[in-house]
């Protein structure tokens, strides 16, 4: 062998070392946050595996007992693992977070991009619902959008794409009204390159960089949402482990002080949250400063 | 003077069709709800006939667009109709639920002010240290927090293991609002009839909500105070006062803070949609009989009148917040033109 | 700096706040009633809620009426009735000399025309009177004659229902419901009752005083304060505080459990009236045949369930008819028996159903209309049915707006419903779901012939050991054909300081206040 252990090793761990010296805090930060989110996946990919019960089996241990033995955060009602249900409700919100950021950054930049390129009445139009919609608190909508719909894994991710179409339409067409005024896009469009071309090759490309920071930032408040939405009793049948569900029926034995049923979800939930904000914060920071402030 | 006037009422006639958008967002997505308000309200004993009697009654047999031209036609006379579940005007049921939203509201803001810009000028002046990473830290963890987690922890801590606050409602069980009731905002009322008892009970009631929402939001409110006292603190300004040899704390807390408190206040204009959303679900969390448990409750029951006229109310309280801040920094501002 | 200022002074503001008050002593001809449900319209034409009628109860009086506690009717503004031959006459002899607060003389007229309201205004319970009566007619001054459209024999239970009370024509308004009693002429609820309202704050308290005006026993307590509580927690506190003197309606399970243990209140439960039960749309595939609807009845486990979902609160039911019930009858537990896998899978077979070819259905219940816990039901019954091993559920949900819709469109194949009943009969544990019209009004659509002949005999019969044979013969077939499964029926809780004594509850949900006082 060429390499011994420790040099193997010491090449990684110097390139950490240097881009902290580089970037500072920033790049702790979203090491930080990469490390969770990374974790969590992990946790939801490798679900039965890590937990020790199924999540639905009601014969898991006794009734109400408090975490200890072989039950690391206590048993439900139901006598049900609630670090099982832990886990497994990982997929839940991973699922729904990621697909419905996807969902609304796909529709938001495409109307932003051909709303801002085309311009004329229907952008006006456009972009006023969509001022409207972004001003407005985007749970509220949810809310209605998820009664709508009706409970299921799709119908709640699309209730929570909807109110972030206008984030990613904003930011689009801003710049897409940027770009087109820039003397190389002019140029192009002398030479003949049709509005695809345009759109495609020089539009785009600008605008999708910024979008990966909205984008890990708003997968952060998505998983609020879907949480704030289950705990409400809205978007998912009981027949999904989910722990904002979880959330809301640990609430009923608050009285007889059985923290665990409340702490342990809430704080997947938190801990979730934080990882996919600390990485796009840390992103926002190393690829664009300027970009948070505006 | 006058240009300001002209810019006021420009950005007040802007609000309008906003509110329209909404209201018609909301209206089609109730119509396509599966359900309707009179098999919630029945209940499972009244037989069919009695059923398509109230249907006919309310109105929900005529074609949508009728009962949506109808519905805009009555709100430009200030008429949200009346709940179709309970013989009640909707606007009579929001008179009673806005004052509670408000208090929770204002308080939690209050709470946010004065922890975020605090600890964001405590930051940005001890900028680069272990306290300053710390604070920011804060920032960040708060902002992650669930609302209405955050509420049932400090539930379990204060209210149950400690028996120290109230837990839920706007007052305990041996005060009764009627007695007070005047404005509904319950804080004034108390004051107004000098009921002392009663007051101190609407305080007590107010600390768990509004710290609940007070916190959650004050990690935003870090980040922002401390970004713009960055700013004004490598002002030129800063600099002659310091080398003048004004104290140190009266320099930041003082000047640098006043002059960095005008970009924070736009910016909570901004917020105003986070707060309303924290707000519903403190309310749910601690049963406070506001505009988010109303809007909850009759979207159970499909309720279509007071739920649009929730929407409006909110569409409005965020209209007319962003105005305000909008007013303010044209006022102070003088780059603004109008 | 001023700031500090501000904050100082807000400081001590709240610590004011905290300093303790000292709280009022109770008073012992006071007692104070906690309770999470609400009162819904002060008029019996529109109320339709057990916690509304339970104030009509107290406040009010039927012509007939249940004692505290008990389930048999006894003379209440009538002294006594007559049944025409035909069975579709009911002639009531009022008490006499009896006088409203204003000095309205109580007589056969009062009675007609607050029945005729009941029926011209149409509010939510009218259907309850219009179904059945065709007119009522003055006799005499105190005599007064119901013409029914058919002969019903438990006729007595519904004239005690809250839609028949005779109301003061003076007070009432005739063609307008009332939602507050101050809309009524001199502001208060005042009736021939035990109680009248003295003070009515909607959501918040609501006191009743001793009618001095009223004819029959004194209550044993001065003044009745039902405070109102916006969540169970805050009750459950306020009791274990001392701050309430009982407890009724709804505590949340856990709280039920560690009240149950507490030293500091004791409790008082009973059986209710409530019943919770499996429903099969009996029309389309699969549930039309009745080998499935047996099958999945047999995989029901009572105790368990009831175990995991209410910690062991409530009681395993056998039968439609509660217990408490006269008729009642534990059909159930002997056929298809509780639990029976084997017996599932017997049934099953037969109809080439097995563990590779299971027996695949939808499970609907509603998650807010029955409280929180229903999603726990769903979930533990779908266990129960899978671990038989030859089915496969999906359970799903609809809010009630949505659920309702869903069993007219006969969307639902296996759900969930509770039942409190209109009038304390077994009819109206029965026909209500396996008679043709009711049973398409719950979304059932059971419907045969022999079964509906036997619901008219049944209410058509005034001999009371004659319908017993027929209920219980009817309560013997539902094993057979079931329509619906039933599940549990609800216990009844009231928890109380230790000094209060009288407290008597019965399955009718007729809580009458007068018995109750406190040993301080």
């Amino acid at each position: 062998m060429k390499y011994s252990m420790a040099q193997g090793l010491s090449c990684p761990v110097r390139f950490f070392a240097r881009m902290g010296r580089r970037y500072g805090v920033e790049w702790w930060i979203l090491c930080f946050g990469a490390a969770v989110v990374l974790a969590i996946i992990l946790m939801a990919l490798l679900s039965p595996l890590v937990a020790p019960f199924d999540p639905y089996s009601q014969e898991a241990g006794p009734q109400l007992a408090a975490p200890g033995g072989p039950h690391l955060m206590g048993t439900d009602n139901l006598r049900r693992d609630v670090w099982s249900r832990i886990v497994f409700g990982s997929q839940t919100i991973l699922k729904v977070s990621v697909l419905a950021a996807v969902i609304s950054s796909f529709f938001g930049i495409f109307l932003g991009l051909v709303s801002g390129y085309a311009g004329g009445l229907a952008d006006r139009i456009l972009s006023l619902v969509m001022d409207a919609v972004y001003v407005f608190p985007g749970l509220i909508l949810a809310i209605a959008l998820a009664a709508m719909f009706g409970p299921g894994v799709l119908n709640i991710t699309f209730a929570v794409a909807v109110i972030y179409i206008p984030t990613y339409f904003r930011l689009v067409r801003g710049q897409t009204l940027a770009i087109k005024q820039e003397l190389y896009v002019e140029a192009a469009r002398a030479l003949g390159a049709s509005s695809l071309t345009i759109l495609g090759r020089y539009i785009f490309p600008n605008v999708i960089a910024t979008t990966v920071v909205v984008f890990t930032l708003n997968v952060a408040d998505a998983i609020m949402i879907e949480a704030a939405l289950t705990y409400l009793g809205l978007g998912l049948p009981p027949s999904i482990v989910d722990w904002g569900m979880d959330l809301a029926m640990g609430k009923k034995y608050l009285p007889s002080g059985m923290w665990w049923l409340i702490t342990f979800p809430g704080m997947m939930i938190s801990v979730l949250a934080l990882g996919f904000t600390m990485l796009g914060e840390g992103l926002a920071e190393i690829l664009n400063p300027r970009l948070l402030e505006r | 003077m006058k240009n300001l006037f002209r810019y006021i009422l420009t950005r007040t006639l802007m609000t309008i069709p906003m509110v329209l958008i909404l209201l018609t967002i909301i209206f089609v997505v109730l119509r396509l709800m599966p359900g309707d308000p009179v098999s919630a309200m029945l209940g499972g004993h009244a037989p069919e006939k009695v059923i398509e009697q109230k249907r006919e009654q309310l109105g929900l047999n005529r074609p949508m667009h009728v009962q949506y031209a109808d519905y805009i036609w009555k709100v430009c006379h200030m008429d949200l109709g009346e709940s179709m579940v309970l013989q009640q005007e909707v606007t009579v049921a929001i008179a009673e639920k806005l004052p509670a939203t408000i208090e929770l509201t204002a308080f939690g803001m209050l709470i946010t002010l004065v922890i975020g810009v605090l600890l964001g000028a405590y930051a940005a002046d001890k900028r680069r240290t272990i306290r300053d990473s710390a604070i920011r830290l804060y920032g960040i963890v708060v902002y992650c927090i669930p609302v209405y987690w955050l509420g049932l922890m400090l539930q379990l801590v204060f209210g149950i293991w400690l028996d120290w606050l109230p837990i839920a409602g706007r007052t305990g069980p041996r005060i009764f609002a009627s007695d007070f009731q005047n404005t509904g905002f319950y804080l004034v009322d108390t004051l107004l009839v000098r009921d002392w008892e009663a007051f101190r009970d609407v305080l007590i009631h107010l600390v768990l909500p509004s710290f609940t929402l007070g916190l959650t939001l004050s990690g935003i409110f870090v980040r922002l105070t401390r970004a713009n006292m960055l700013d004004v603190l490598k002002a030129d300004y800063i600099l002659a006062a310091e080398s003048r040899g004004i104290p140190h704390g009266r320099i930041v807390y003082r000047h640098a803070l006043m002059n960095a408190f005008i970009p924070i206040l736009t910016m909570m204009g901004l917020q105003v949609a986070l707060l309303m959303a924290g707000a519903i679900l403190t309310e749910t969390t601690f049963s406070w009989p506001g505009m988010g448990r109303l809007l909850l409750e009759r979207i159970y029951l499909r309720d279509y009148p007071t739920i649009q006229g929730v929407i409006i109310v909110f569409a409005l309280m965020v209209a007319f917040i962003s105005l305000l801040v909008d007013i303010i920094y044209a006022i102070v501002d003088p780059r603004i033109r109008y | 700096m001023r700031v500090s200022k501000v904050i100082a002074l807000c400081l001590v503001a709240v610590s004011l706040a905290f300093i303790p008050t000292t709280g009022q002593a109770a008073k012992k001809d006071t007692i104070v009633y906690g309770t999470t449900e609400k009162v819904s319209d002060m008029d019996t034409a529109k109320a339709y809620d057990f916690h509304t009628w339970e104030i009509f109860y107290n406040v009010y009086q039927g012509l007939l009426r249940y004692p505290a506690g008990r389930t048999d009717l006894v003379p209440g503004l009538a002294e006594s009735y007559s049944i025409s031959k035909d069975g579709r006459e009911y002639t009531f002899r009022l008490r006499k000399g009896l006088k409203f607060t204003d000095g309205t003389a109580f007589d056969a007229n009062v009675v007609k025309w607050s029945i005729d309201r009941v029926m011209a205004l149409k509010g939510d319970p009218a259907w309850l009177v219009t179904d059945f009566v065709e007119k009522v007619e003055v006799v005499g001054p105190l005599s007064v004659k119901f013409v029914l459209k058919n002969p019903v024999s438990y006729f007595p239970s519904l004239v005690a229902s809250v839609p028949y009370y005779p109301l003061n024509p003076n007070v009432y308004p005739k063609d307008r419901l009332v939602r507050d009693p101050s809309e009524l002429k001199g502001g208060n609820m005042i009736g021939l009752g035990p109680y009248k309202v003295v003070s009515f704050k909607r959501d918040e308290e609501v006191v009743l005083e001793a009618n001095p005006l009223f004819y029959g026993e004194k209550p044993k307590n001065k003044r009745i304060v039902i405070r109102y509580f916006a969540d169970a927690t805050t009750m459950r506190l306020a009791l274990e505080k001392g701050e309430i003197d009982f407890a009724f309606k709804q505590l949340n399970p856990a709280d039920i459990r560690d009240l149950m243990k507490s030293p500091r209140v004791k409790a008082i439960t009973g059986q209710g009236p409530y019943i919770r039960y499996l429903c099969f749309r009996c029309t389309g595939k699969p549930f039309d045949d009745k080998v499935l609807r047996q099958a999945v009845s047999a995989a029901i486990s009572r105790k368990p369930l009831l175990d995991k979902v209410y910690l062991g609160q409530n009681e395993a039911l056998y039968s439609m008819v509660p217990k408490g019930m006269w008729s009642h009858d534990d059909s159930f537990k002997v056929y298809p028996g509780d639990g029976n896998v084997k017996l599932v899978k017997k049934l099953l077979k037969s109809k080439g159903y097995d563990e590779k070819n299971k027996l695949a259905f939808e499970l609907w219940y509603t998650p807010s209309h029955y409280g929180d816990t229903e999603v726990d039901l769903a979930a533990v019954l779908k266990q129960q049915l899978e671990a038989t091993g030859v089915m496969k559920v999906e359970v799903k949900s609809a809010e009630w707006a949505t659920y309702r819709d869903n069993w007219t469109n006969k969307v639902m194949p296996v759900f969930l419903l509770g039942w409190y009943p209109d009038y304390i009969d077994p009819d109206n544990y029965t026909a209500a779901f396996a008679g043709t019209e009711g049973s398409r009004g719950m979304g059932i659509f059971f419907s045969d012939r022999t079964w509906d002949e036997l619901f008219t005999q049944a209410q058509k019969e005034t001999d009371t050991k004659k319908r017993t044979a027929l209920y219980q013969k009817i309560q013997k077939m539902w094993t057979i054909e079931a329509p619906t499964a039933p599940i549990f029926q609800g216990s009844l809780f009231v928890f109380a300081k230790k000094d209060i004594q009288g407290i008597m509850l019965s399955p009718t949900l007729q809580f009458n206040y007068g018995p109750i006082y406190s040993t301080e």
